[in-house]
This record gives C-alpha cells, structure tokens and sequence, in this order.
C-alpha cells in the first residue's frame, strides 16, 4: 500500500495548544420524538488529538458524532467546533468536518472513480484527478475504480467513503464504527489513515467498540451512557461542568 | 463573480452526475416516456375516433401526458439520493444550497425536455395534427413548460423525498401548484396549432416566464431548508 497523503488546511497546521478547542459543546442534546438520544453533553476536545467515543449500543455516540458533522440540529445546548457555533456558522463547520457515517453517501449507478470525482467536484478539490487517484490508490481500490458501487460489498463502499475523505482538507474527523464491515485488509487501511491523520494534525473522533485495536493511536476516551457523559480519560479531552438549568434538566423535563 | 462561478460549477457537477446515473440506470427516461405514452393512447381510446374531436383535444392532452410524466420523473430524479444516504451527505458538502437545487433542477430539465418533445411529436402522429407548421411557438411552449415543471418538481420531490407516501403526496402538493402552467401552456399550444388567430400567443407565454422566475426564484430560496433536520 501507498504512504497515504494527508491535504490539511492551515488551520490545522498550527501548534496545537494554540489552536482553539477541536470540539466545545455545552450541554448539548437532541431528542428524537420526544425521547434523548443525546441528553446534555459538555464536553471538551482539543486540537490533534485522537479520541474514542465508547459506550453501548444507543449511549449516543452517532448522535454526538452526526451532531458534531451538522447533518442534525441539537434541541438544546450548543456546540462549537474549532471555534464555530453548530447551529449559526453551519456552512463553515462543514468545510473544516469530514464524517464516516455507517451510511456510506455513494451513488450505487456511478463507478468509484466517478463517485469520488464527484465528491471532489463539491469538496472544491485542487488538482481532482491526481486526487481521486491516489484516493483509491490509498484505499486500495484502484482495480474496482471503473466498476458501479452497486456490486460492491459493504466493506469496499466504506473503504471508498473514506477515500472521499481524502479528497477534502478537514481539521476533525468524526468516524463512526470505521472498522465495521471491514477485512484485515480494510481494517489495516483505518489503521494506516488514523496514523496519517495523527500525523497531520488532524483531530479524530471514533465511535468504535474495537478498543484494542484503536489503542495504539488514542489520546484519550469518553464514555457515554443513556446519552450523557459517564467518564472520561487521558489527555486532549475534558468533561465540563453543567449549569444547574442546563439542558439535562430542560431534557428531563420535556420528557416528563 | 468567483462565488456564482462556483455556484455554476457546483450545479453543472451534480446535473452531470445525475445524468450519468440516468443514463446508465435509465430510471426516469424510460418510466416516463412509456407512462406518456400510455395516457395518449388511453385519452385516444376514451375519446373514440373522430379526428376533429381529437385534434381539438390535442393541446390538453398533451399537457396532461407531460405533467403526469413529469411527476413520475422528477421523483425518480431524486430516489437517486436516496441511495445509501446520499441525500445526508449531498446535504453535508460545503456548497451554496441555490447550486445543490439549480443542480437538480437541471437534472429534471433535460428529463422534461426530453419527454415534453417526444410527447409533442406523439401528439402530432396519433391525433393527426399539424405541429410542424407552428414548430417554433410549440418549442417556446414546451421548454417553458419543462422549465415551470423542473422548477416547481424540484421544490417538491424534495419536500417528499423522506417520505414514506412520496408517490401520494407528490401529486397532491404539486398538481394545485402546476394549475396556472397547465392552463398557459394548453391555451398557448392551441393558439400556436390555430396560428394564433386572436393573438394571444405573446400573452400565454408571457405567462408561462412569469411562472417560471417566480417558481425559481422561490425554489432556489427554500430549498436548502428542506435538505437540513
């Protein structure tokens, strides 16, 4: 495999302790028909640093993660990211935020190189074409390239969806359940991205249960249950405090 | 200048895109154009074979075919987006939200020009009328009538794409909205086959651009709003 080239934006390249917070959210939530899925989380997440968003199965961890993406709007509380507030500078934050859903955005009638031509036509990507090729060199994809993504298994869908990734210049990742559907081959395509972006300074947040495997590149984790904060370790990331009408208490209200 | 360059070349990008999804699944063409030519011959059948009935006929019928056709294409149009989530992570790219509906809206164009020239000449071969004589104020008429068309189905199949009863609500949302189009476009086709005795032509199409810019105007507006939580 190819030595993956991360592209990162200026932003990204200052020293990270003079960079502002990666992820700031003050008692952020989010219902969904009335039920918290994400039920106030103050939480801080500085600048190039890897963290793992663990907990179980609806603890809220693709809530925070889709939150943080703005592909949802919080109830209540507020989020900001590298500085930019989540629900007034929406367009801003989605040119600094690259996020791996578990659904994987693609086209199943265009081939992988014309979906990510396309992905590079909205990212704004200079130089497009050198781009998407080493985008699926970098997910090894370069043999499936003119093949439809409709008779592609789940794990080359996602091997693509992260060579999208590539194509932008984010300064945080949000990758959801990244390993998952993956072959030794495409767990070892993560594992060589999450180092790469390490390495450019990007932040990284992962919802994974894999925690063995991501060890090696973490900074610090956060365990979320029933949709708040249960714990949180190591450095780079910090649980804030919440004000006493925070939005827990706004949540347990409307869910009375 | 450099911010509606972009725009242009964001919109281009996603009507190429959906083109070439056309082309290679052939969802919306092909659905659509034996939909059109099921309800001409069905309209032909119920009206019964006196040529002066169907001719005169013929201008409705012929919107009718393209209206209810282009409910059906502009629909398919956006399933597209439904794969795989595409639709959430069209709505996650950092582009102006007027391009990502101009985009679309161009994708539903060339569908609707399609059908709406094919329709016109079907017209003309099973109800034994004479478009070639007045081609130029039929093909004023008909990419009008796509334009107001693409406009307002763009707006809608967006408002229903999330929807489980998308095929019910589509009609109904779009249909009440299409009333004035239809109504411009039928008086303006039989005016154009009649030779514009009255002269009333001007008018009708008159109408049908005025249709046109307010539905982009308005679409290109709200549309963004539809494609956020």
């Amino acid at each position: 495999m190819p030595q993956t080239t991360i592209y990162v934006s200026p932003r990204s390249l200052g020293a990270p302790d003079q960079r502002p917070p990666s992820v700031a959210t003050t008692d952020l939530a989010r219902l969904f028909a009335g039920s918290p899925a994400l039920a106030g989380v103050s939480l801080r997440v500085d600048a190039a640093r890897t963290i793992a968003l663990l907990g179980s199965n609806g603890a809220g961890k693709t809530t925070l993660l889709r939150l943080l993406a703005t592909a949802i709007r919080p109830s209540y509380g507020r989020g900001e990211v590298d500085g930019l507030d989540l629900d007034r500078d929406v367009a801003l934050v989605r040119e600094r935020v690259a996020y791996l859903s578990h659904a994987t955005g693609l086209y199943d009638d265009l081939t992988a190189r014309e979906n990510l031509r396309f992905a590079a036509a909205m990212l704004g990507t200079p130089d497009a074409e050198a781009r998407v090729e080493r985008a699926l060199a970098d997910v090894a994809l370069v043999a499936r390239a003119g093949d439809r993504v409709r008779d592609f298994s789940a794990g080359m869908r996602k091997r693509l969806a992260l060579g999208r990734i590539l194509l932008g210049r984010p300064s945080l990742v949000l990758l959801d359940e990244p390993y998952a559907a993956l072959d030794a081959d495409g767990m070892a395509i993560v594992d060589q991205l999450l180092a790469a972006w390490r390495e450019a300074g990007v932040t990284i947040l992962i919802a994974s249960h894999a925690t063995d495997r991501l060890a090696p590149y973490l900074d610090g984790t956060v365990v979320l249950e029933r949709g708040v904060v249960a714990a949180v370790s190591g450095v780079g990331v910090a649980s804030l405090p919440v004000g006493p009408a925070g939005a827990t208490t706004r949540v347990a209200e409307a869910t009375r | 200048m450099s911010a509606l360059r972009a725009e242009a070349r964001t919109a281009l990008a996603i009507a190429r895109k959906d083109a070439v999804a056309e082309l290679r699944g052939r969802h919306a063409t092909v659905s659509t154009l034996f939909f059109s030519a099921v309800v001409l011959l069905l309209f032909g059948f119920a009206l019964g074979p006196d040529s002066a009935r169907l001719a005169a006929a013929a201008p409705g019928l012929l919107w009718l075919a393209v209206v209810f056709a282009g409910l059906l294409a502009v629909n398919r149009l956006h399933l597209l987006e439904t794969d795989d989530g595409a639709l959430e992570q069209l709505a996650l790219y950092p582009v102006s939200r007027r391009a990502i509906y101009a985009g679309k809206a161009l994708g539903g164009l060339a569908v609707m020009l399609v059908l709406g020239l094919v329709v016109l000449g079907a017209v003309g071969i099973l109800f034994a009328v004479d478009v070639a004589s007045a081609w130029l104020p039929l093909l004023a008429t008909v990419v009008l009538g796509a334009v107001g068309i693409a406009a307002v189905g763009t707006f809608y199949a967006g408002v229903t794409v999330r929807l489980r009863a998308r095929e019910v609500m589509l009609p109904l949302l779009m249909l009440p909205v299409l009333a004035p189009l239809l109504l411009a476009a039928v008086k303006a086709t039989a005016a154009a086959l009649a030779g514009d005795p009255f002269g009333e032509l001007g008018a009708w199409l008159q109408l049908l651009v005025a249709f046109d810019v307010i539905m982009i105007v308005a679409g290109a507006a709200t549309y963004g709003y539809l494609l956020e939580d």
